[in-house]
């Protein structure tokens, strides 16, 4: 007898009733078995209603530090407003939040300096932090922008965690109010962590007038960042009151002062070597707004905030220190 | 123990390997590529390898060659056998090597380690990557392995895995392509490295000379090699065709007697060999029916003229596409592009693919950009460091910056600020030219100042970041034109 190919089996097969019967549920079934098993494999959501602070003060409102090294700045500052201890607790997570959005280098003023990251580092884990997490969602290439601005080596060697953020590592965001963030994905290393530093620089930034910390937290959001733009005042500021951060660092070392956020033009920079540190994330915005001559509530998203009423914008009431190194 | 066949096993694998490895890390792939005479005739490492061919024979195709080893393994179960027509892969040698004088370059097409470059860069990689990343995305997702599984995960994505995943357009037709390649293996083992491999037919014109040669004592006519030769080299009287042998040591091992042997030819053979030997005739070579004749050859030269159509196809390729950043001439372009995929596996943002009929038939799986995939980025020459021919130029980063490889245009019907008076400007923030090619101009719309784009021609390198950033769907409301 001649070998069948299996193609020639299956031309010559009669299709009854039955078998077609049977052809078809066989195949539904496998179908809603597989989208099942995707699912399960894939598709969980979960959703949060941000992070859970105890909302620490300091020593003072905001300290700032002015000086020539910008780590020695940083230690300086977060001493005087009582030391790191103050925010992060014995064995816990630590998420700094850095602005490592451009292939850009550290002269060129567009990420975050790598040695106010670097100091803080140093200063989580000599308060007592088991790990140390580092990432940003970068607008170019997240390798090219994690070796170019620095931060990735110096970070690496004090052993702290750089990585990119993976997509599907996501929690939806839900709000207690009604909120045009709602149902947004962020990140899960921004939620499931017991400390939250932001890191911005301040820079210029086109649309809102300025990049300082409220902005910076964008980089903690997945999903179609360009939809952001809307009204990104108060998406800002929603998403403020979302992670509550526990301290905000300003690096004002190099100042960005035209064609932000991106940069790239050496004669744009002003050396302004000031570092601010404070609790408060509003009030942190509203001093680094006045220091580039700009009302705060001129800007979008500090406008929201005080609306909000996530913080002082007012700088006449609140306490600070400024101190030199 | 069959020791020979097992160190060339050893050494095809370990070429394999090799090869997969120094693509994967794209950084330095030009030395494979140096080291074949069908590409770069003139490098140092070619001739090497012509002259270690003339010493040893076909080794390079037994030994060496990634896609030999690829066919090897889809052929162990296939039979050999012998139906002529060896003498097509010189016909298309010949045909490379005459468009080669007519200034078009077709090596692309037929060259081994080019074929598998492409499909190791453009399917194998991006399928093992999606594979393996999937596979701890489960693992880590479903079983709640956040670390230290995830730490690990995290280490590989930052070192070998990459952060990102790659995708190319079409990659159907390379895998194709590559599968139909080995699938011959089903008409007789090695298919395509006795009928239509330019690159043997290179090295078998040269091993035909060879000092290394097989020899054979006593033997008892069992036509054991004669059949189970993977190159149907040896003739039924236990001679065999020299240029056809790739050194593959089966034979020694197949023979029953272990008459075989692999041996250099005695001082005295040796002078005989170069200057005592009567040269077989014109006719004669006609004869014997797998190689090509003076008459075989005029006519190839002849007809290969009749072929000139293809020229002209070639030149009809007018710039239509967004080329990688550098490249100023299409035409010369074309030629030059052996189309080995190294540009597209080393762009970081996966914009650069590969075309299918776009330009004309002429530029099939030559790169170009799709900003909507993956913008050019600024700050980078990678596809210029890494192409082995120089279709793409090598340039400093601050020549690299000045490349335009095209013009952004805003389409005011779609852009959110012209047409709906929002607040956007995304293409702005991100455009990376220091003075921003993209400049805003205020209106006032019910009070509130909202800012609009438009572009500065003058300034614009045709990155296609705005295009790639652009929030609106489907259609962007800024488009790059080459």
């Amino acid at each position: 007898m001649k070998k069948e190919s299996m193609f020639e089996r299956f031309l010559n097969k009669k299709i009854s009733r039955k078998r077609f019967v049977k052809l078809c549920g066989i195949s539904a079934g496998s179908l809603v078995l597989n989208s099942a098993l995707f699912k399960f494999a894939f598709g969980q959501e979960e959703s949060s209603t941000g992070r859970v602070t105890k909302r620490i003060k300091g020593m003072h409102d905001l300290v700032v530090a002015k000086g020539e090294d910008p780590y020695i700045m940083t230690v300086k500052a977060v001493e005087t407003m009582g030391g790191m201890r103050k925010f992060v607790k014995k064995n816990s997570a630590v998420l700094i939040k850095p602005n490592i959005g451009w292939d850009r280098s550290p002269e060129q003023a567009a990420n975050t300096n790598p040695y106010v990251v670097g100091a803080l580092v140093d200063m989580c884990f000599k308060a007592g932090a088991k790990r140390v997490n580092i990432f940003d969602r970068t607008c170019n290439d997240t390798k090219r922008c994690y070796e170019n601005s620095g931060i990735e080596k110096i970070a690496r060697e004090k052993s702290a965690n750089v990585f990119s953020p993976d997509d599907w590592n996501v929690i939806k965001a839900k709000f207690n109010y009604e909120s045009p963030m709602e149902g947004w994905p962020v990140y899960r290393d921004a939620l499931e962590c017991d400390t939250f530093i932001n890191v911005p620089i301040l820079k210029h930034h086109s649309l809102t007038g300025l990049t300082i910390s409220m902005k910076n937290l964008m980089g903690i959001c997945s999903g179609d960042r360009g939809m952001m733009h809307f009204d990104i005042g108060t998406k800002l500021a929603h998403l403020t009151d979302f992670i509550k951060p526990d301290l905000t660092v300003i690096d004002a070392y190099r100042v960005l002062t035209r064609n932000g956020p991106s940069g790239g033009n050496l004669e744009d920079v002003l050396d302004m070597k000031t570092i601010m540190v404070s609790p408060d994330p509003v009030l942190c915005d509203s001093y680094a707004a006045n220091l580039m001559d700009r009302d705060p509530l001129s800007i979008s998203y500090i406008e929201q905030a005080v609306k909000l009423n996530l913080g002082n914008a007012d700088i006449a009431k609140a306490d600070i220190l400024t101190i030199k190194t | 123990m069959k020791k020979l066949v097992l160190i060339r096993r050893f050494s095809q694998t370990l070429f394999l390997l090799l090869f997969i490895y120094i693509l994967w890390l794209t950084t330095n792939t030009a030395v494979f590529f140096k080291i074949d005479p069908l590409v770069s005739i003139f490098s140092f490492s070619a001739l090497t390898m012509l002259v270690l061919t003339f010493i040893a024979g076909r080794f390079f195709c037994g030994w060496i060659c990634p896609l030999g080893a690829i066919i090897d393994i889809c052929g162990i179960k296939a039979k050999s056998r012998d139906f002529g027509f060896r003498q097509v892969k010189y016909y298309i040698l010949g045909f490379i090597v005459i468009f080669a004088f007519l200034g078009i370059q077709i090596a692309w097409i037929f060259d081994p380690l080019v074929i598998t470059a492409r499909f190791i860069s453009l399917n194998f990689i991006p399928f093992f990557t999606i594979v393996l990343d999937k596979l701890f995305i489960f693992l880590i997702k479903s079983f709640n392995f956040y670390t230290p599984l995830y730490d690990f995960y995290r280490l590989l994505k930052s070192s070998i895995l990459g952060v990102k995943i790659y995708y190319f357009q079409h990659s159907f037709i390379t895998l194709s392509f590559f599968i139909i390649i080995c699938g011959l293996v089903s008409i007789t083992k090695r298919f395509w490295c006795r009928i239509l491999c330019p690159l043997g037919a290179i090295y078998a014109l040269i091993a035909k000379f060879s000092i290394l040669r097989r020899h054979v004592d006593k033997c008892m006519h069992c036509m054991k090699c004669n059949v189970d030769c993977r190159m149907s080299a040896i003739k039924e009287d236990s001679s065999y065709r020299k240029e056809e042998c790739i050194l593959c040591m089966d034979c020694i091992y197949g023979c029953p007697d272990r008459a075989t042997k692999f041996t250099w030819p005695a001082k005295k053979n040796l002078q005989s060999k170069f200057f005592l030997i009567s040269r077989p005739t014109g006719r004669e070579i006609c004869k014997a029916k797998d190689s090509i004749s003076r008459g075989d050859f005029l006519f190839l030269m002849a007809s290969s003229f009749l072929l000139l159509g293809f020229k002209s196809m070639a030149d009809g390729a007018k710039k239509r596409l967004i080329r990688p950043p550098g490249v100023t001439s299409e035409r010369e372009f074309l030629n030059k592009c052996i189309r080995c995929g190294n540009c597209m596996k080393i762009c970081p943002t996966n914009g650069l693919q590969p075309v299918i009929f776009e330009p004309s038939l002429a530029g099939i799986w030559t790169p170009h950009l799709i900003p909507e995939i993956g913008y050019c980025e600024y700050n980078c020459n990678l596809c210029g460091n890494v192409c082995p021919t120089g279709a793409i130029p090598k340039l400093n980063l601050a020549q690299k910056k000045e490349q335009k490889l095209g013009l952004a245009y805003i389409d005011k019907n779609i852009c959110i600020p012209w047409s709906q008076n929002k607040e956007c400007i995304v293409c702005e923030e991100h455009c990376p030219v220091p003075t921003k090619a993209i400049k805003t101009y205020d209106e006032v719309f019910e009070g509130k100042k909202i800012k609009k784009p438009y572009v500065d021609a003058s300034l614009c390198v045709g990155c296609g970041i705005c295009q790639n950033k652009c929030p609106t769907r489907p259609l962007r409301a800024i488009k790059v034109q080459p």
